[in-house]
């Protein structure tokens, strides 16, 4: 008996070896905040052209996953080589720490770059864009405007996700604040719009019809549709766009792998699978896949809002706090 | 340390009790008292010099003040209803003619093993203000201008904590009716006592102390509980003092800021509960209330006569309605293709079951990290459990009071604050940075659950008898020889109680590991926490019915074995 105990004890300290080994062994690591619909089957796909690339992802929110690389940093070694996220500033910020690998794809020619200063530390993979999700049910009549919103039928209904959770809202308050100024939540916290929690319980609960309609992400959004949510999404003139690019950490052991990952990414395979998932595509011969209501990309990008990012990265937690503020009535 | 082990041990054991006592006291220190130590020297010590007025501000702030007075209204208000609601039914189970008591007794344990935020993710899809079933039925097919209950609200969180935390109290006032002395009743009858006057004048005042410690356990969990405040509270701004730690250490990515409030949260929290504790440990010694015979009398049994059938029925009522409905509720929406569609065959499948245990990494990655952890912090509690209860039933040293005290210490410190302070303690700042890592989980369960297995593997030992080990060393044997061959082999059934202890309500974990994970070693209650937040409703739903059969099956396993040792 005593034997059987002293072997458990000893499987369970070899276990936690092996789970040890396994992290640190030689294999792609990308950290992202793409939801599993979307940076699955683009790993796959990968797997698939690279036979002896490991690739192996962790996907949680922006805020989680920077926390994440600050400690690894503190450390010594950022484990991941790759990110890929959709909170832009963030970008500008590790640029900045010089922690990016610079890396001018040969693809670049190829794609829509919503990045004037493009300069090869980060490179877009996607143009997700945010509009409002109405549930089909509640809501009758389609949003054609941001002031729609301060309509009777969204009273008590509209939700925006917490942008302390989650990036993009983060990002789509900052613009709609850009464009519209204070006033534009004023109004929203007169027609008792909510914070929700993260971008994708907003989208959940519209389609549960707890509320009639939320600033949605596009895949999240579409996803859902396609599996039967009774829910549709529309964008007003004024596009809110959140470009997700993905950089190289600099020092990775697997430079080459990376780079490998980064241009097949871009690459037309993937950007198929990305227009797939309901988002739009970065590269000018991938059309919008069949059944969504989504802007074409070229279009998206012209009418989508300008914000300067290296100004945002100063004033996150101070914007976070005053639109909190004012949808719960605080000010 | 020096004034250890020579007492009344021979020379030649000196060694093996030296080398025990040290490593009993090391692993208790490490492990359980830096951390807690830690955050009040944080919380009080700032830039060197002690700092009361900043620990003031801190507590003065408006968010931080709010969600003091938030946790002390939840805590207030389930104490009250889950003593009302326990001692109800503990009575009548006991003390009544209610039929089927056996069956009733066990439905209302089976919260206490249901982890209560898979039930607030229940009640929130059932009475959620404008999409709950339940609001949705009464204001479409009955006509109700508005939702009749709206769950995210004070009355929600504190009438769903009332359902999972009733069985603290109902377990100890069965006790202590059932293990009272019934001629004290009946005496009281025949000096002429009516019925009202027997119940005012004898069984309460009997009764009180058990219904008092109940009370005072739900005050204390309720005070440091994450999940259903966490679930129900955040979207219409309610914060309790776990779930503002938990939003500020998430919010700014652990810059010192925001631990530093968390600290001074934390210290609130330890303050309150040792004040709890105390009030416990005052009440429990009042000893002239506790007459309490140990024979198996019968006790009396009230008629219920008319009331019988209604009893009945709301009792069925309310098991229908806490625990079977929202266990319902968790596993058709786990079965629907998206949250929000009716629950027609069509909309129903096994492919979210299926999905999560064999496909998503995320959740396959989440049960694995979580039976992995459980079953290291489980081994490792055990064996260190077995070693520092010897030092203390069995030794004779000094010192070893010091010992007692610090492994029952997590016992009383709530979870989110051992999560705090291990990250004060393995983050880098004394030469180990374990944060981000599944190593600080670790480290958090072996503290948070080092308690459970001293209970079990105390009472385990004084069971064995100093004569054995005394006969042990009269025929020569060596300490060494002693505890393997003779004391090992009588407490293996209370190691194995420790095990379960432990293993099991780590499967469940939320508050602690909310704190830690990071996006490699999220455990199966962060996963369903996370996934519920991204609006993966569905696979949210799915993840946990998958908990609770796990759990289900792991408690019954226990309760067949543990039945069966006792049979023996």
């Amino acid at each position: 008996m005593r034997n059987r105990f002293v072997v458990a004890f000893f499987a369970a300290v070899l276990f936690f070896a092996v789970c040890g080994e396994a992290l640190a062994a030689q294999k792609l690591i990308i950290y992202t905040s793409m939801k599993e619909s979307l940076i699955g089957g683009i790993v796959e796909g990968f797997k698939k052209q690279n036979p002896g690339i490991d690739v192996d992802y962790q996907s949680a929110g922006a805020g989680k996953l920077m926390a994440k690389i600050a400690a690894e940093r503190e450390s010594g070694k950022i484990l991941a080589d790759l990110i890929w996220t959709s909170e832009v500033p963030d970008f500008y910020s590790m640029k900045q720490q010089g922690i990016l690998e610079q890396y001018k794809t040969p693809l670049i020619g190829e794609i829509l770059n919503p990045f004037g200063d493009y300069d090869g530390y980060f490179t877009a993979a996607r143009l997700g864009t945010l509009g409002i999700a109405i549930n089909t049910d509640q809501i009758k009549t389609p949003p054609a405007q941001w002031s729609d919103l301060f309509k009777p039928e969204y009273k008590g209904a509209f939700g925006v996700a917490d942008p302390a959770l989650s990036g993009t809202s983060y990002m789509s308050v900052a613009l709609l604040e850009k464009q519209f100024g204070w006033e534009f939540f004023d109004k929203l916290y007169g027609n008792k719009a909510r914070i929700g929690k993260g971008s994708g319980q907003v989208v959940d609960d519209t389609a549960s019809g707890e509320l009639a309609a939320s600033l949605a992400v596009d895949y999240i959004t579409n996803d859902k549709i396609a599996k039967g949510a009774h829910i549709a999404l529309y964008y007003p003139p004024e596009l809110l766009m959140a470009p997700s690019p993905i950089a190289i950490f600099k020092g990775t052991l697997n430079l080459e792998a990376a780079k490998k990952f980064l241009d097949y990414l871009l690459s037309y395979d993937a950007q198929v699978l990305v227009a797939s998932e309901g988002t739009l595509s970065v590269r000018t011969d991938v059309k919008n896949a069949d059944g969504f209501m989504l802007p074409e990309a070229q279009d998206a990008l012209n009418r989508a809002i300008k914000i300067d990012y290296i100004e945002m990265m100063a004033g996150k937690e101070a914007l976070i706090k005053k639109f909190t503020d004012t949808l719960q009535g605080k000010k | 340390m020096s004034t250890g082990a020579k007492g009344l041990q021979q020379r030649q054991n000196f060694g093996v009790a030296q080398v025990i006592l040290f490593l009993s006291i090391a692993v208790l220190v490490i492990v359980v008292a830096v951390p807690v130590l830690l955050i009040l020297f944080n919380a009080f010590w700032v830039d060197g010099h002690f700092n009361l007025a900043d620990v003031i501000k801190v507590i003065s702030e408006p968010d931080t003040y709010q969600a003091l007075i938030n946790s002390l209204i939840i805590s207030a208000g389930t104490t009250i209803g889950s003593t009302i609601v326990g001692t109800f039914f503990a009575w009548l189970v006991t003390r009544t003619d209610l039929p089927y008591k056996g069956f009733m007794k066990a439905m209302f344990l089976v919260p206490f093993m249901l982890p209560s935020f898979i039930g607030a993710m229940a009640w929130k899809m059932l009475l959620s203000p404008r999409a709950g079933f339940i609001n949705r039925f009464f204001m479409r097919d009955l006509g109700f201008d508005g939702p009749i209950f709206n769950i995210y609200s004070y009355a929600g969180i504190i009438l769903v904590e009332i359902m999972y935390l009733f069985p603290f109290v109902f377990i100890q006032v069965c006790g202590a009716l059932e293990r009272m002395d019934p001629t004290l009743e009946e005496s009281a009858r025949i000096s002429g006592a009516g019925l009202f006057t027997i119940t005012r004048k004898i069984t309460i005042p009997l009764v009180l102390p058990s219904i008092l410690s109940g009370a005072l356990l739900i005050m204390l969990y309720s005070m440091a509980h994450f999940g259903t405040v966490a679930v129900l509270g955040i979207e219409n701004g309610i914060f309790n003092i776990p779930t503002l730690i938990y939003q500020r250490i998430h919010q700014s990515a652990g810059s010192f800021a925001s631990i530093r409030t968390g600290t001074v949260l934390a210290t609130v929290l330890v303050i309150t509960a040792a004040f709890i504790i105390w009030l416990q440990g005052k009440i429990l010694t009042r000893g002239h209330y506790q007459i309490i015979a140990g024979k198996s009398f019968r006790p009396m049994e009230l008629k219920l006569r008319a009331l019988k059938a209604p009893l009945f029925i709301f009792c069925l009522a309310y098991i229908a309605f806490t625990i079977v409905l929202p266990t319902v509720v968790i596993f058709l929406v786990g079965g629907l293709k998206t949250y929000g569609l009716p629950f027609t065959w069509e909309n129903l499948s096994l492919n979210n079951y299926k999905f999560i245990l064999f496909d998503y990494k995320l959740t396959k990655d989440a049960i694995w990290n979580s039976v992995t952890l459980g079953f290291s912090a489980a081994v490792i509690t055990m064996f260190a459990g077995v070693m520092i209860s010897y030092v203390i039933v069995k030794m004779k040293v000094r010192g070893k009071g010091i010992l007692e005290f610090l492994g029952m210490l997590p016992f009383s410190v709530p979870g989110s604050v051992i999560a705090l302070g291990v990250i004060l303690a393995w983050s880098g700042k004394y030469g180990v940075n374990l944060y981000n890592t599944v190593w600080i989980i670790l480290v958090a369960y072996i503290a948070r659950y080092m308690a459970f297995s001293l209970r079990a593997n105390s009472a385990a030992l004084e069971q064995v008898h100093d004569s054995l080990m005394e006969a042990a060393r009269v025929c020569g044997a060596s300490m060494w020889q002693t505890l393997r061959d003779i004391v090992l082999p009588l407490v293996k059934p209370g190691m194995i109680a420790a095990f379960f202890l432990i293993f099991l309500p780590s499967l469940r974990e939320l508050t602690v590991s909310i704190m830690l994970y990071s996006p490699t070693t999220r455990t199966i209650g962060v996963a369903i926490y996370t996934l519920n937040e991204d609006g993966e409703t569905v696979m949210s739903a799915a993840l946990a019915g998958i908990a609770l059969i796990l759990i289900v099956v792991g408690q019954t396993l226990i309760n067949r074995f543990t039945a069966r040792k006792g049979a023996k």
